[in-house]
């Protein structure tokens, strides 16, 4: 299937300059002084372009919010922090197109005139830190950043940082805060990072793979980017696929394509060839669907009717021998384990999720229990400075919905 | 023995003395002669600001940011003596979902 960021769907090997530029890659980068910053920005809007790290935001308006802050200087910040467990996309889109990146970012940061760009990339990354140096060292060789790009006067640093493998240090402030020198802690928002983000001032956060949509979009314009995906979920995503697959990895799909496409005809299918029990669309903090959602289309909007969601594309699909319960317990230590503590709800009501969660394991499940995972979750809902303390709520509440059985005592 | 009283060991808590007070509040419980109370760790309340935080259980009552100065009133309401309302400052909505959560017996 023809895809935007990977050209056949899926990753090829290392895409050098050549070839890109043969793709009509860096063409607007080369005439930067014939479009101005607010076509770009207008461009952006014009596609529908949405967040790929999880939350969807419209990465137009994030443009124009920073664009418009009159204070200086403005950052432009690549999120490749990564830590959701399964999530690959982002490290293959480095090592495998490291250019379509860099070119958006370029064009990110024309769009919002930042001075400079820093490039976040989790340090175990290391293939995909060595890409992504080599296409910077490439561009600045080639004049597509460093000072005066293509004669237009605007100018772009390009500085690379190690962000700390833990779950929170990909959260967008928490990397704005190592990128100062200082601990993987978010901040509390407001504000946000459009106008008061790096060293206070007004900053352009983005995941990896929404900054590699954003040369697509300006170089072929916004109608062409829109002829894929929905109305409402333009474009493509990368989907990460785990080892239960016959064909595990990541598969670009247009939004909008069946979950079921993504599972039996990239993945091939369950690798033990048992029945599909449950499916967790988008990660560990999305909700849990049944079978039938197979045939629901991968768009933000139809999973969030579905009671789920589609975070940042990693989908996980339980076998009929699986145990909801026991990926439910992995799920919520996972979230107590990463709570970075600094906000007293979520501390607690991860640790003791986790808690009430094992004691179902053992057996001593009963209703008087089961009922406080709803009232934990909503009495913490938005108490924390980040969105973690939000995540454990989706998957457990829908495994109680959908497998009561599993959480009654023996 | 049948009551409890749990106080916080999470870092909070912890950089706050709760190690030292419920050690010590261990002795004076000992010391009174009270063998129906349990003192013994807690993973959280969610209350770190007020910590250290400490909770009588079955009895549902909270003390928070306790020191050393007030562990005598504590042991002398565990004995019978008057509430320490001093240290009864928790919000209401979050007592009562830590009462709620003690009773499904997550200890």
């Amino acid at each position: 299937m023809e895809g935007i960021l990977f050209p056949r769907g899926v990753p090829e090997g290392l895409e050098g300059l050549d070839a890109y530029r043969a793709r009509g890659g860096y063409q607007t980068v080369e005439r930067l002084a014939e479009m101005s910053p607010e076509e770009v920005v207008a461009k952006v809007e014009a596609s529908g372009l949405r967040g790929r790290g999880g939350a969807g935001f419209p990465t137009g308006r994030k443009l124009a919010l920073t664009l418009e802050c009159p204070e200086t200087p403005h950052y432009v910040v690549m999120n490749g922090g990564e830590d959701e467990p399964g999530s690959k996309k982002d490290r293959v889109l480095m090592e495998n197109v490291p250019h379509l990146i860099l070119d958006g970012i370029i064009l990110a940061a024309y769009a919002v005139q930042a001075e400079k760009a820093y490039l976040y990339i989790n340090h175990g990354y290391e293939a995909a830190t060595r890409a992504v140096e080599t296409a910077v060292e490439e561009a600045r060789q080639a004049g597509y950043c460093g000072a005066d790009i293509a004669g237009s006067g605007f100018s772009l640093e390009i500085v690379m940082v190690a962000a700390p493998s833990n779950y929170v240090a990909g959260e967008d402030t928490a990397a704005l805060e190592v990128i100062e020198g200082k601990d993987p802690l978010p901040r509390q928002k407001p504000p946000f990072p459009v106008t008061e983000g790096l060293f206070g001032k007004p900053s352009l956060v983005n995941n990896v793979e929404t900054l590699a949509n954003i040369a697509p979009i300006v170089n072929k314009g916004p109608e062409s980017y829109r002829s894929f995906g929905t109305a409402e979920s333009p474009g493509t995503m990368v989907f990460s696929l785990g080892d239960e697959m016959e064909r595990p990895g990541v598969y670009e799909l247009p939004l909008g394509t069946p979950l079921r496409h993504l599972v039996e005809e990239c993945g091939g299918g369950l690798k033990s060839g048992k029945a599909i029990k449950a499916i967790l669309p988008g990660g560990p903090s999305s909700g849990f669907l049944l079978p039938e959602g197979l045939d629901l289309p991968l768009d933000h909007d139809s999973l969030r009717e579905a009671g789920s969601s589609i975070g940042c594309g990693v989908v996980k699909v339980l076998t009929e021998d699986d145990s909801v319960l026991d990926e439910v317990v992995r799920i919520a230590d996972f979230f107590a384990q990463e709570s970075c503590g600094q906000c007293p709800a979520c501390r607690m009501e991860t640790n003791m999720l986790a808690a009430l969660l094992k004691k179902v394991q053992a057996g001593e499940g009963n209703d008087a229990l089961v009922e406080q995972f709803g009232k934990l979750i909503a009495f913490n809902k938005g108490k924390g400075f980040c969105s973690l303390i939000n995540m454990p709520g989706p998957p457990i509440e829908s495994a109680v919905r959908l497998f009561p059985e599993e959480f009654r005592g023996a | 023995m049948n009551r409890f009283c749990l106080v916080c060991q999470n870092v909070d808590c912890k950089s706050r003395g709760s190690e030292e007070i419920m050690k010590d509040l261990q002795e004076r419980v000992a010391a009174k002669g009270l063998t129906d109370v349990e003192v013994r760790s807690y993973m959280c309340f969610g209350a770190c600001q007020e910590g250290p935080n400490m909770v009588l259980y079955p009895d549902r009552f909270w003390y928070a940011g306790v020191k050393s100065e007030d562990l005598d009133d504590i042991v002398e309401h565990m004995a019978g003596g008057p509430a320490v309302d001093r240290l009864d400052k928790i919000d209401p909505s979050l007592k009562e979902l830590i009462y709620q959560l003690l009773d499904t017996g997550v200890f």
